[in-house]
């Protein structure tokens, strides 16, 4: 029997579409996987379903009847439970309160019935006894708990829907194995009492192990549903990828080899920190390294902490000859390494301030300038902001004034006037259009002709398959995988990524 | 050697415990060692007539301070609930003497006054949750008009209010003075909100208003219903102003919102929401008031008195902050 029925739907943020066609359909007890690579909708298909996404258009059907969701509490009353993969926790609440936060027991109309609250909440905590860890107890404090327990709590104010439809996106990135092998007893329960559950995992054995059919999402669009028992994972993985995953023209257009006779620009040395641990790599100068895998395994806290903006426990980052003991990005940008970051809101514009001075302030520090001279800083703006095509009305417009593509141009452009040694590319392209990527990929390209190190981070594989000369696979913090030559492969990509950790 | 290792951590684990629990203990501290203080500097202030009058003085700040609380908790600021105490303060006032200041009329005029109180609160709450302007400019704006409003009811300061009304906040009950019945009819209207659902709502919607959204809370009247607490908290905040001062004044409550924040924040509540707890503001507003008193009894020349007391709540804030750091880390 039908549970719960998409057809159509879609979703555009501005100019960008999150969600092209999304349909789907997840029948009474079955554990439907959702697979597709980095931004290709799942979450965004999940959230719709939640109600806290609105689609612009599409059908929802819940046991055959057609339905509309308003928002999160509509959802609710649909009965649709869900896991936010970004966690929905109250971190100065209990862990009883956190599980019941969505419907609060209430007596006398006014008062929450602590009582019933723990009672109800106790339920949903014995579930992963003797899993949960230390410190792990009912009345603790969400925001002092490990990552992992936070994620427990969020599977047990899930489960505390009750909901005959369950979401869980991403519900076991930070779990140990014993608490996945209990999470997965609770789903086949769940399964038994004929609910339909939605599961989302990059891990290919989990999904192996618990789901029953999948449907794979690529660019947006529902490709397919298939049966998991009459498929493998190459196959899905290729479905993933599309058609061409393995011919010649999704291989690496950059040369695989480059001229080493320069030296090397930088060597990372069994560097470990948050979000990483114990990577080496050297990259030499003319050269473009790729770090790929999926979202969040640790390249873009490797490059924030080699930029002295993260913390690094142990190893160590050699420039040249000497150490780079990057204790703040001053430190760091004095040493000759430039950082550019996707997320340019936070860490590129200087918002509300005009062209040029989004443009100068890394001259400003590597010169030691005092004071500003409009007119001799404009002979050195201009031409770095040219190099790149950059559109712009004057250099004394607000940097808001520019579309996203020419704000990354402008942002780049502040590394150019003096040249670093080392250029750290944090998935510098995200959301930007096709032709400034265009722009942007060529100038980083003559930067590595130039003698230039350059690492890139990016979530879309294409992009490194064009650019880098290697490519290191991330996967939960390390690196699982070095791609050279003729491996450089959408495929190999893909299936490295995707690998159990 | 193993205990040996173990006990400092757990004794540190204790204490984080302890503050977890009562997250105003440091203020607690604070308004002991300020009383003993005052003690030494005049044993005279620690009389029971003494602490009377203190009381009876900061109680207006100290409904204020909590009506702050209500809206810190979820993550918002009330800028104009110093202007909502004037306006209620020369509406009340006013009311009672147009219609005669007998008891009766007394009576109905703190129920309007109530009223008012909350229709500013869902001004503010519409302005702020519903329409999503920025809380701190808004209820900047609001506070403009709620003065206004105020002046226009009462353009210069000096009615009096009725005799029965502040003789009664001013005077005793059984022996008693009013105000420790004030106080403890505070305490136990605090406990009870404590225990609503509004509250674990407002703090959850503080914490972390997206996710809170995301769980199925109505973040927007949630929000709401913080404005309404604050606003009926002014009220009463007005009504002890009027009780202390005996007249009405279109200004006199300008001054006192940012002492209301400051008191928020020495009681150990988190202006970005989601930490913090009522007994704290109280603690925070009691603060203020005995700095206030040792500048006093201090003798410190009268051109001297802001000086030190803006030196002061800084030093307090600071002993705050850090004790909170020690017992997270």
């Amino acid at each position: 029997m039908s549970k719960l029925k998409l057809s159509g739907v879609s979703k555009a943020y501005g100019a960008t579409l999150a969600l092209r066609r999304g349909d789907l359909e997840v029948m009474a007890g079955e554990v439907h996987v959702l697979m597709g690579s980095n931004g290709s909708g799942k979450s965004t298909l999940c959230k719709i379903i939640a109600g806290s996404v609105r689609p612009d258009a599409g059908k929802i059907l819940i046991d055959n009847r057609p339905i509309t969701i308003t928002g999160p509490r509509s959802a609710r009353g649909h009965g649709i439970g869900i896991f936010y993969q970004e966690l929905s926790l109250a971190a100065h609440r209990s862990v009883e309160e956190n599980i019941c936060l969505a419907a609060l027991p209430i007596k006398s109309h006014l008062f929450v019935d602590r009582a019933l609250l723990k009672q109800r909440a106790a339920r949903y905590i014995r579930l992963f006894e003797n899993v949960a860890g230390e410190g792990f107890s009912a009345d603790a404090l969400v925001g002092n708990l490990r990552p992992d327990q936070r994620q427990l709590v969020e599977i047990m104010k899930a489960l505390a829907s009750e909901a005959p439809i369950l979401i869980f996106d991403e519900p076991t990135s930070a779990l140990d194995r014993a608490q996945v092998d209990r999470f997965f007893e609770i789903l086949r329960d769940l399964k038994r009492q004929d609910r339909g559950i939605i599961f989302i995992s990059h891990r290919m054995d989990e999904i192996k192990a618990v789901g029953d059919r999948v449907t794979i999402i690529r660019d947006g669009e529902t490709i397919t549903t298939l049966n998991l028992a009459e498929t493998d994972a190459a196959s899905v993985i290729r479905l993933m990828v599309g058609g061409s995953g393995d011919m010649p023209a999704s291989q690496s257009s950059a040369p695989a080899v480059v001229d080493l006779a320069d030296g090397t620009a930088m060597i990372v040395h069994d560097l470990s920190g948050v979000g990483f641990r114990n990577v080496s790599f050297d990259v030499a100068k003319g050269e473009i390294l790729g770090f790929g895998g999926l979202h969040g395994q640790g390249q873009s806290a490797l490059l924030r902490a080699i930029f002295g903006a993260g913390s690094i426990s142990s190893g160590e980052v050699l420039i040249g000859d000497s150490r780079l003991d990057a204790s703040s990005p001053r430190d760091a940008i004095r040493r000759g390494c430039a950082y550019v970051s996707g997320d340019r809101g936070r860490d590129g514009v200087i918002s509300g301030r005009p062209i040029i001075e989004n443009v100068t302030p890394i001259h400003y520090l590597r010169d030691r300038l005092m004071i500003a001279r409009p007119s001799k800083l404009r002979d050195k703006v201009a031409p770095a902001l040219e190099s790149m095509h950059t559109k712009f009305a004057s250099l004394f417009h607000p940097i808001s004034s520019l579309s996203g593509g020419n704000q990354q141009k402008v942002i780049i452009a502040r590394w150019l006037i003096d040249r670093p040694d080392v250029l750290l590319l944090d998935d510098p392209t995200k959301g930007i259009d096709l032709s400034a990527k265009a722009d942007l990929f060529a100038l980083i390209r003559q930067l590595a002709a130039e003698g230039l190190g350059i690492l890139l981070y990016s979530s879309e594989d294409a992009e490194l398959l064009g650019n880098a000369n290697r490519i290191l696979v991330f996967n939960g913090g390390s690196v699982s995988r070095e791609l050279t030559g003729a491996d450089r492969t959408r495929y190999n990509l893909y299936q490295a990524a995707y690998e159990a950790a | 050697m193993a205990d040996v290792a173990v006990t400092p951590r757990a004794r540190a684990g204790g204490i984080r415990k302890l503050l977890e629990r009562y997250p105003f203990l440091p203020a607690l501290v604070i308004v002991a060692a300020l009383l003993l203080l005052n003690g030494v500097f005049s044993p005279n202030s620690l009389s029971y007539r003494s602490l009377t009058g203190l009381l009876s003085t900061y109680m207006a700040l100290i409904m204020l301070a909590i009506a702050q609380t209500y809206v810190v908790y979820a993550g918002d600021i009330d800028l104009s609930a110093g202007s909502i105490l004037s306006l209620v303060n020369v509406a009340i006032v006013v009311l009672m003497e147009r219609w005669g200041g007998g008891a009766g009329a007394v009576l109905l005029a703190l129920a309007l006054g109530l009223l008012l109180g909350l229709a500013c609160g869902l001004v503010n709450g519409i302005v702020v949750a519903a329409l999503r302007l920025q809380a701190i400019v808004a209820t900047f704006a609001t506070s403009i008009f709620f003065t206004g409003f105020a002046l226009y009811i009462l353009p210069v300061a000096g009615t009096p209010a009725p005799a029965l009304f502040w003789r009664t906040y001013g005077g005793r009950l059984l022996g008693v003075p009013f105000v420790f019945y004030i106080l403890a009819v505070l305490v136990v209207l605090l406990l009870v909100l404590s225990r609503t659902r509004l509250v674990t709502q407002l703090l959850a919607v503080g914490d972390d208003q997206q996710a809170a959204f995301q769980t199925g809370l109505p973040v927007v009247p949630v929000r709401i219903k913080g404005y309404l607490l604050c606003g009926l908290f002014s009220a009463l905040a007005a009504f002890c102003i009027t009780g202390d001062t005996a007249s009405g004044d279109p200004l006199v409550g300008g001054k006192m919102t940012l002492y209301s924040v400051a008191a928020v924040v020495l009681g150990g509540s988190a202006l970005s929401g989601g930490w913090g707890t009522v007994v704290g503001s109280l603690l925070g507003a009691l603060t203020i008031g005995l700095i206030n008193s040792v500048v006093f009894f201090m003798g410190t020349p009268s051109e001297w008195q802001n000086f030190v007391q803006g030196l002061a709540i800084l030093v307090v804030l600071m002993a705050g902050v850090l004790a909170g750091r020690r017992a997270r880390a």
